[in-house]
């Protein structure tokens, strides 16, 4: 936390400090949660389990450093611990678990996945509104242009543009993601 | 924008574009493949942050208490910004302050009893350090097969807060209503609270969440009859959060 005085809030347990903190980051940690879970129940626990574990870890919080990847590595490793409950509970036998299954392995999300996770979504909550809808249509519905124009009434040409726009400026944001 | 920045966003757009090296082609595929995951773009409940919020000043709390309690060296001050220097040490589950020296005058007899206490607590959940917060999810029964949620269970002076947030119940009302029930592992179930609506609930038990670990909601009827209808439409388990 950058705000020395946000900071002494936030570990006091300031309602309005705690809010502050969870509205700049929140939803970015849900988004590494359901990465790793894929539930929106767990994944929503392993959020506010994260936001204890920052709390309780406040006081030893380094300021130098930027607050979102530690974040989010309280929130991996959280949803990992979760994830590895309810394969517990589950108590599937062994070998109907599929091989790829987090219980199964060390480390089910790499880290540099669950920040890609994170940075992706804070770029996307930046975009206009128009852009994010064109964007969200296309990629996780996987829609034509033609079916977003005729979706959101629009002429095709302007879903083409919105789309443009929004690439261009994800690919600005992200661009380091590829180095 | 020189043409390779163009054919990039382009093929990150879905278009098909040939002048890109493997390399670029790949790099992009895995920035479409974080476009495409669920995880981009699930919004949380809106009330998480009243929960998360509710969770954090209940940890406060009993930090506060802890500091302030029967035993506690004199001296020591409630919780604030001198206080949140100090790194509490936990002894038996109960967080203590380190100020030893402050022992010798005078408050031997209240911080043994204080520490009757902690021994009580350790004692009542199975001999081993009793953690202040437990959590669980909860699905939906037969009867409810799309209900879906989570809660915490957290310990407070007056018993155990649970703070329950769960979708896929239809609001009762009329004469009906929702129970919630924890039970042991012998089978004894305990009431700790009636609602009409599970979006979010605040419930309280004054049974011991380390013992009864197992939870219910039941539908029921406002017909004078106490017990249990046994018409379970939500059930989880509680599980200790580290």
């Amino acid at each position: 936390m950058q705000d020395g005085d946000l900071r002494g809030r936030f570990r006091q347990g300031d309602p309005d400090a705690v809010r502050e903190v969870y509205r700049a980051h929140g939803r970015l940690v849900y988004a590494v949660a359901y990465k790793v879970l894929g539930d929106r129940g767990l994944a929503e626990e392993a959020t506010q389990q994260t936001f204890v574990k920052a709390w309780r870890a406040a006081q030893s919080f380094d300021e130098q450093r930027e607050l979102g990847p530690w974040l989010a590595a309280i929130a991996r490793r959280v949803a990992i611990d979760v994830y590895r409950r309810e394969a517990v509970r589950a108590a599937d036998p062994l070998d109907s678990v599929a091989a790829g299954e987090p219980a199964l392995v060390s480390s089910p999300q790499s880290a540099e996945t669950i920040y890609d996770v994170w940075e992706v979504r804070d770029a996307v909550a930046q975009l206009a509104p128009d852009e994010q809808e064109v964007v969200r249509l296309q990629h996780l519905d996987g829609f034509t242009h033609v079916q977003i124009a005729e979706q959101l009434g629009v002429a095709v040409g302007t879903v083409k543009s919105r789309s443009f726009r929004a690439h261009k400026r994800l690919a600005a944001m992200l661009g380091h993601l590829r180095e | 924008m020189s043409i390779s920045d163009n054919d990039r966003i382009a093929y990150l757009s879905g278009e098909t574009v040939d002048a890109l090296t493997p390399r670029e082609r790949a790099e992009l595929d895995e920035l479409r493949a974080l476009l495409e995951t669920p995880a981009t773009w699930e919004e949380p409940d809106p009330a998480l942050e009243d929960r998360i919020v509710a969770a954090i000043a209940g940890e406060a709390r009993r930090e506060r208490t802890a500091a302030t309690a029967p035993g506690a060296p004199a001296g020591s001050a409630p919780a604030g910004p001198a206080a949140a220097k100090r790194k509490p040490r936990r002894v038996l589950g109960v967080s203590w302050p380190l100020r030893r020296p402050a022992l010798a005058f005078g408050g031997l007899a209240t911080a043994a009893a204080a520490i009757a206490v902690a021994i009580v607590i350790a004692v009542g959940s199975g001999g081993s350090p009793a953690p202040l917060q437990f959590a669980m999810v909860v699905s939906g029964t037969s009867l409810a097969p799309g209900a879906h949620g989570s809660g915490t269970l957290t310990k407070m002076t007056s018993g155990w807060e649970i703070q329950l947030t769960a979708t896929g119940l239809p609001h009762l009302s009329g004469g009906r209503y929702y129970q919630a029930w924890l039970k042991n592992a012998a089978g004894i179930l305990v009431p700790v609270g009636t609602f009409n609506d599970a979006e979010h609930v605040i419930l309280w038990s004054g049974a011991p969440v380390t013992q009864f670990r197992s939870f219910s909601v039941t539908e029921q009827l406002a017909n004078g009859n106490p017990a249990s209808s046994g018409r379970r439409v939500l059930i989880g388990t509680a599980h200790p959060v580290h």
